[in-house]
């Protein structure tokens, strides 16, 4: 389950390949044992993800509005969420904009974590302690407190960075409110993401360059390779499994995000950084049309879905060693 | 020769620039936080906060029921890691040590549930909840968060024991350890790193939470801390001295325990790099 605070993973779920099991217990009857071992979990999983996933697909065939919420009583009205989302004019902005969203939020993290495990792995061991420690307390930090301190770094008034774009000459910044410009506000939001998502990704793409042999780069420069062709030559193909992970990973991570933009824009101004996870929780919530929020919410469902289906069927063939 | 030196230099000037660039944020928490009550608005900024002072703390503190929204998030992260370690480590066992009819299928519903958009479950968790009157209960919130984590305790225990040679515990049963000894003597020692992992993540899960507290718990006495900060700023203007002394206090806890297990952290990364 991706939630929104998944960034905190700290071993990547890749299934290990040496995971065929051994011929445990044999010769013997099958026994009810591991079914009883299995009966929580599957029974709290059917609970907090099964039921409410079919559910939210039965929501989002009825009118579930304020009315039935006291009732407990909604009433189905077939596909008509679906329509009236399909005819709705925001619908493909959203989901432009949640593409574009998620996108550089997940270029700029792995073009920025690249760079900075480059960085890691050139430099000697006292300044790659320096910068593991400024990586981790990055990424440590809650992401409702790391987005509250940054409506206090842009905070218009008494913000720091007001005072340090005006002092250093690259404008006049003071009064200057970040939030009500479309743009700005999108860039103060990819500030604080990739703020937060680069130390995952740069330690762990750290972790993949130290694995590569030290051999593979001297005779490449035996062969006279230029520092470019070196990185497209050895990095970048022993680098692929593990970019690939942590790409997709950034992908879904950047998809979900939520906190950072519910609690500094509330999606806007306007809707100008509403993503698809803000628009479904603002119908069901906000305007309390729970059933419009449900057909959007599926529509994200499916979206990511596709967007990630290479990967999950990959996982899966993987797991055939199961 | 010079050359090399040059380049070394300049390395290292651009590692300081981004050590600098990202520890920004939490100095300035930190910085801000310390800072007297007077220091805080000023329209130049002021970069030490001498003389040290406490008063942003205490006002942080000093919140009305500061102690029960406290409470509430040791409670519920307290038993989501207890109880969603002791179901994975159940669930781990039957997938690694037994076959069974309907195997495969269940490690493979544990990698698709993965991939599922948590804030999307919120509408129907809300309605569900509702409906059964547990909006507002801490359990209602403690069963949502187990099952959050459980896909990945799972996963991560499971990678764990498939490495744990099943001979070690054959070898205890046919020397007439039970069962329950063989898993406490010998199988719960020899996982403890996956353990740990497991707990890490179950505990950041928990306590990081904003969203499901926020849509689940809508009595004031029932906010968990992330709760209470989002809600901070009130008609009558930020307190921003008391709210990042808050986010700094909700947040110390989480990064002292990263610097702790720094080392074990960054090995563990290289581990599942050389995995994958």
């Amino acid at each position: 389950m991706s939630m929104v605070h998944a960034k905190h993973r700290t071993v990547p779920s890749v299934p290990p390949d040496s995971s065929a099991p051994r011929k445990v217990r044999r010769g013997r009857r099958p026994s009810a044992l591991p079914y009883a071992l299995l009966v929580p979990a599957l029974l709290v999983l059917a609970l907090v993800v099964g039921y409410p996933l079919v559910r939210l697909g039965v929501i989002s065939t009825q009118g579930y509005g304020l009315r039935a919420l006291f009732t407990g009583r909604p009433e189905s009205v077939g596909a008509a969420n679906y329509q009236e989302l399909w005819l709705n004019p925001a619908l493909v902005s959203t989901l432009v904009r949640t593409l574009v969203f998620a996108g550089s939020l997940a270029a700029g993290t792995l073009l920025i974590g690249l760079a900075v495990a480059h960085l890691m792995a050139a430099v000697g061991p006292r300044m790659r302690t320096a910068v593991t420690l400024s990586l981790i307390s990055a990424w440590a930090m809650p992401n409702v407190a790391s987005t509250l301190v940054w409506q206090w770094l842009f905070q218009p008034t008494y913000g720091v960075v007001n005072w340090l774009l005006t002092a250093v000459g690259i404008g006049d910044y003071q009064q200057h409110s970040w939030f009500s410009d479309p743009n700005e506000a999108f860039a103060v939001i990819w500030l604080l993401v990739v703020w937060q998502a680069v130390p995952f990704v740069a330690l762990t793409l750290y972790a993949g360059i130290s694995q590569i042999p030290r051999e593979y780069y001297e005779a490449a420069a035996c062969d006279g390779a230029n520092a470019l062709q070196r990185l497209r030559v050895i990095t970048f193909p022993c680098l692929r499994p593990i970019l690939l992970l942590v790409g997709i990973l950034s992908v879904i991570w950047d998809f979900n995000v939520f906190n950072q933009i519910w609690l500094l824009t509330g999606g806007g101004p306007g809707d100008a950084t509403t993503t698809i996870g803000i628009w479904s929780f603002q119908r069901a919530f906000a305007a309390q049309d729970y059933g419009q929020g449900a057909a959007i919410a599926i529509a994200s469902v499916l979206l990511l879905m596709t967007m990630t289906g290479y990967y999950v069927r990959r996982l899966i063939r993987a797991g055939e060693a199961l | 020769m010079k050359n090399k030196t040059t380049r070394r230099a300049a390395l290292n000037t651009v590692a300081i620039a981004f050590c600098a660039l990202w520890l920004f944020p939490v100095y300035w928490m930190v910085n801000t936080a310390f800072k007297p009550y007077g220091d805080i608005l000023t329209t130049t900024p002021r970069f030490l906060p001498f003389p040290l002072s406490l008063d942003n703390f205490r006002s942080a503190i000093g919140k009305p029921l500061f102690g029960t929204y406290l409470w509430n998030s040791l409670i519920v992260t307290g038993v989501a890691v207890v109880v969603s370690l002791l179901i994975a480590v159940l669930a781990a066992t039957a997938v690694t040590r037994f076959r069974f009819a309907g195997r495969r299928a269940v490690l493979i519903g544990i990698l698709v549930v993965q991939m599922i958009p948590g804030p999307a479950l919120l509408i129907p968790l809300f309605l569900s909840l509702k409906s059964l009157g547990m909006l507002n209960t801490l359990v209602g919130l403690c069963l949502t968060y187990v099952g959050f984590v459980l896909p990945f305790a799972i996963w991560t225990l499971r990678g764990f024991m498939v490495g744990i040679p099943v001979e070690l515990e054959e070898a205890a049963m046919v020397d007439g350890a039970s069962r329950a000894t063989v898993i406490r003597r010998i199988l719960l020692p020899l996982i403890t790193p996956g353990i740990i992992a497991t707990s890490v993540f179950a505990f950041i899960t928990a306590w990081n939470d904003y969203v499901y507290a926020y849509v689940l718990m809508k009595d004031q006495s029932k906010y968990t801390l992330p709760v209470w900060l989002g809600t901070f700023s009130t008609s009558t203007g930020t307190d921003y001295g008391g709210l990042i002394a808050g986010s700094a206090l909700f947040s110390a806890p989480v990064i002292i325990f990263f610097m702790i297990i720094q080392r074990r952290l960054v090995a563990g990364m290289t581990a599942g790099a050389v995995k994958g």
